[in-house]
C-alpha cells in the first residue's frame, strides 16, 4: 500500500496536470496457451481468415472513434494485419498441426526475430503483436474490451496502452500513467495530441489501485499520491534581468532551412552545425566545389557571430552511402565520428578544405571541431589536419569519458572544447540512448553526469581551453543556467529553445547560476537534484 | 512483360517504417502491377507485403532497387517516382 504523499517518477507528457481517482485497467483474461487442432486444415484456414477480417473491422471501428490524428496508424495497422506473406506464414504453421489463433502469433513472431534488436521497429513490434492477441482472442471467442467507465474523472493507470486501448479512452478519462513505455511510445504521442496530462514510464505505478486519489504531474515528471492541485511543479518563468545573457546562447543547425531560421531568432552564432545532413543523400561523394557552395550558402545564411562547424559524424547506423561502413554489432561504441579517419582520410581533409573555401568566401568566423575523440592523439591528429588547412579555431567534442582526462594535456593545442550531453551520457553510464527503457540514466540531471560536466568546465579553464555545451541538455533552461554556475563558456540550443534559454541566461547573475548549480549537486538522484535547482531558481526570481 | 529498373533512396529519419511500407504496398495494390523492392545485390521483395519490406531494415540514407513489370514506362516512372515520395518521411 502506498504512503499518501508518496513520489511516484517516470517521465512526464505535456504541460497540463490533473487530480483524480486511479482506474486501474484489469489484465485481460489469459488467451488459450499454444494447443495444435484436431487435423482439419482448412476449417482453421477459414477460421483465421475470418478472426482476421472481425479484427480489421474492429480497427475500422476503433479508427473512427479515435478520430483523425490515429487515422492513419490504424490504417497502417490494418495494412499489416491483412499482410499477405503474414497469412502465407500463419498457413505454414497450420500445416504443421498449430490452430489458427496459435499459428497466428507464431508467425508474427517469425517476423519478431526479424526486428529484433532494431529499436525503431521495436516499438511497432508491440502493436503488431497487439493485433495477433487480438486475432487469437477472435477466434477463442474472448474479449479484449477494456471497460472503461464513461462517466466520473479518472486517472487510467495500466502497463502500456496499444493504438487499439487508447481508442477506448472515454470521456471520463483525464489522466494516464503507464508502467512501461517512453516519450515516443503510442500512449505518449496520443496523450500528447489530445491534451491528457501523463506521466509514462512510471515503474513504481505498479503499486497502484483503484479508488487511490493521485496527482499526475508530468511537468515534475511525476505522480503524486493523494496530490492536490496545488502541489503541481510550476512551470518555471525566467524574468530578464539584464539585457544579454551570461554566456552567449548560440543555435543547432544541420541546413540551409535551419541557418535561414535561427538568424530569425536571438541566437549569437551557431554551437553545432551537423554536416552529416549533407551527405545522408548524397550517392557518390560531392566535390570540393559543389561542398563549398552548400557550405558558402549556409555560413552567409547563419546568424552573426561565430560558427562552430562539427566534421562528419556518421556512423554504420547513421551510415553515409558513398563511405562504405558495412555492419557493426555495436555502432555506437563502433567506427564514428573522426574514428572515420582511418579508412576515409581524403574525404575529412575534403570536407575541412572545402569549409576554408566557404569560409573566405562568406567572410564567417568559422569554427571546426571533431566528434568521437577519445584519445589525446586523435585530438592532435584533427588538430593538425584543421590547422593545415584553414584558418579555423579548432576544438573537438566532448563525448566520451576518456578524453576529459586528457583535456588538461591538450592546453595549447586545442582553443575549444564543445560536450554533446547526450552521447557523454551514454558513454559514462553504459546506457544505449536507443533504448527507451533506460531513458532514466539519461536523464541530464543524474549527480554523476552532473559531476563530469563540472570537470569538464573545469579542466578546460585550467587549460585555457573555451568550453560549451551543444546537447540536447543545453536546450533546458534551468539546465543551461546549471551549466553556466559550473563555469562553461556558452551552450548552444535547439532553434525553437534559443528565446527561452536566453532569457533564463538574462535572469541570473553569474553569482546566481553558481548557486543554482551548487543546489543541484546536493541532490542523491536525478528528481532531487532538478527540484534543488528549480527550488534555488525559484528563490533567486522571487528575490 | 517488359522490367523497368529504378533507384529510390530512404530519407525519412526513421527509415522504411510502417507507414511508409503500408502506403507502397497500397499503391502497388491499385496499381495492378508486380513490383519488386530491395538492396542492391541482395534478393529482392514482392512489394505486396508491408512486414517484408519492413524486413529489410532499410535505414535513412540507404538506396534501395526497384523493379516494376509493366510495359508502359510512363506509369513505372511515375510509380517509382510516388515511392521516392513516400520514404521522404
Amino acid at each position: 500500500m502506498l504512503d499518501s504523499g508518496t513520489i511516484l517518477t517516470g517521465m512526464g507528457v505535456g504541460l497540463g496536470s490533473v487530480a483524480a481517482e486511479v482506474f486501474r485497467v484489469r489484465p485481460v483474461a489469459s488467451l488459450p496457451k499454444a494447443a495444435k487442432h484436431s487435423g482439419d486444415e482448412a476449417l482453421e484456414l477459414e477460421s483465421l481468415k475470418t478472426a482476421i477480417a472481425a479484427v480489421s473491422l474492429e480497427m475500422n471501428d476503433l479508427a473512427e472513434k479515435a478520430g483523425e490524428t490515429s487515422a492513419e496508424i490504424f490504417e497502417a495497422l490494418i495494412m499489416l494485419l491483412e499482410d499477405e506473406e503474414l497469412f502465407e506464414t500463419a498457413s505454414a504453421q497450420i500445416s504443421q498441426g498449430w490452430n489458427a489463433g496459435t499459428a497466428f502469433i507464431n508467425a508474427v513472431e517469425e517476423y519478431a526475430d526479424i526486428f529484433a534488436g532494431d529499436t525503431t521497429f521495436e516499438e511497432r513490434l508491440n502493436d503488431i503483436r497487439d493485433l495477433a492477441r487480438r486475432v487469437a482472442a477472435s477466434i477463442a471467442g474472448i474479449s479484449l474490451g477494456l471497460d472503461i467507465p464513461t462517466t466520473g474523472r479518472f486517472v487510467i493507470v495500466g502497463e502500456d496502452f496499444s493504438p487499439a486501448d487508447t481508442a477506448q479512452f472515454t470521456q471520463a478519462v483525464v489522466g494516464v500513467v503507464t508502467i512501461q513505455g517512453g516519450p515516443t511510445s503510442h500512449t505518449a504521442i496520443i496523450c500528447r495530441s489530445k491534451s491528457i496530462p501523463a506521466v509514462v514510464s512510471c515503474q513504481q505505478a505498479k503499486d497502484l489501485v483503484d479508488g487511490m486519489q493521485v496527482l499526475v504531474d508530468p511537468v515534475g515528471d511525476r505522480v503524486v499520491v493523494d496530490g492536490q492541485e496545488s502541489d503541481i511543479t510550476e512551470a518555471l518563468s525566467f524574468i530578464a534581468k539584464s539585457e544579454d545573457p551570461i554566456i552567449p546562447v548560440r543555435a543547432n543547425i544541420g541546413s540551409l532551412e535551419d541557418a535561414i531560421a535561427a538568424s530569425a531568432s536571438a541566437a549569437e552564432g551557431v554551437g553545432l552545425f551537423r554536416t552529416e545532413l549533407l551527405y545522408l543523400s548524397a550517392k557518390t561523394q560531392p566535390t570540393k566545389q559543389s561542398q563549398a557552395t552548400s557550405y558558402t550558402e549556409i555560413l552567409k545564411a547563419a546568424p552573426a557571430g561565430p560558427i562552430v562547424v562539427r566534421t562528419i559524424d556518421a556512423g554504420s547506423d547513421k551510415p553515409v552511402p558513398f563511405l562504405d561502413m558495412g555492419d557493426e554489432e555495436n555502432p555506437a561504441l563502433g567506427v564514428r565520428g573522426f574514428r572515420l579517419i582511418e579508412n576515409h582520410r581524403d574525404f575529412i581533409v575534403d570536407q575541412l578544405e572545402s569549409l576554408e573555401m566557404a569560409r573566405e568566401q562568406s567572410g564567417r568566423e568559422v569554427w571546426v571541431m571533431a566528434p568521437m575523440v577519445s584519445t589525446y592523439s586523435e585530438a592532435i591528429e584533427f588538430a593538425a589536419l584543421a590547422r593545415e588547412s584553414g584558418n579555423f579555431k579548432v576544438g573537438i567534442m566532448v563525448e566520451t569519458p576518456s578524453i576529459v582526462y586528457q583535456i588538461a594535456q591538450l592546453a595549447g593545442a586545442l582553443d575549444f572544447i564543445s560536450v554533446g550531453t547526450n552521447d557523454l551520457s551514454q558513454y559514462l553510464f553504459a546506457a544505449d540512448r536507443m533504448n527507451p527503457s533506460l531513458g532514466a540514466m539519461l536523464n541530464p540531471w543524474q549527480p554523476a553526469l552532473l559531476r563530469a560536466l563540472e570537470q569538464i568546465a573545469a579542466v578546460s579553464q585550467e587549460a585555457g581551453v573555451s568550453s560549451g555545451v551543444c546537447g540536447e541538455s543545453a536546450s533546458d533552461p534551468a539546465f543551461a543556467v546549471v551549466l553556466a554556475g559550473m563555469g562553461f563558456q556558452s551552450v548552444s540550443s535547439s532553434r525553437s529553445q534559443v528565446g527561452i534559454v536566453r532569457q533564463a541566461l538574462s535572469s541570473v547573475t553569474k553569482e546566481q547560476a553558481k548557486e543554482v548549480f551548487e543546489a543541484a549537486l546536493t541532490g542523491l538522484d536525478a528528481d532531487q537534484a532538478k527540484s534543488a535547482a528549480l527550488a534555488a531558481l525559484a528563490a533567486i526570481s522571487a528575490k | 512483360m517488359a522490367t523497368i529498373n529504378g533507384s529510390v533512396t530512404v530519407l525519412d529519419p526513421i527509415g522504411l517504417h510502417a507507414r511508409p511500407a503500408g502506403q507502397i504496398v497500397k499503391l502497388v495494390k491499385e496499381s495492378g502491377l508486380e513490383v519488386r523492392i530491395g538492396k542492391a545485390g541482395q534478393e529482392l521483395a514482392k512489394a505486396n507485403s508491408p512486414l517484408r519490406m519492413m524486413a529489410l531494415k532499410a535505414k535513412t540514407g540507404e538506396e534501395l532497387t526497384i523493379e516494376v513489370d509493366s510495359d508502359d514506362e510512363a506509369v513505372a516512372t511515375a510509380l517509382i517516382a510516388q515511392v521516392q515520395d513516400f520514404l521522404k518521411g
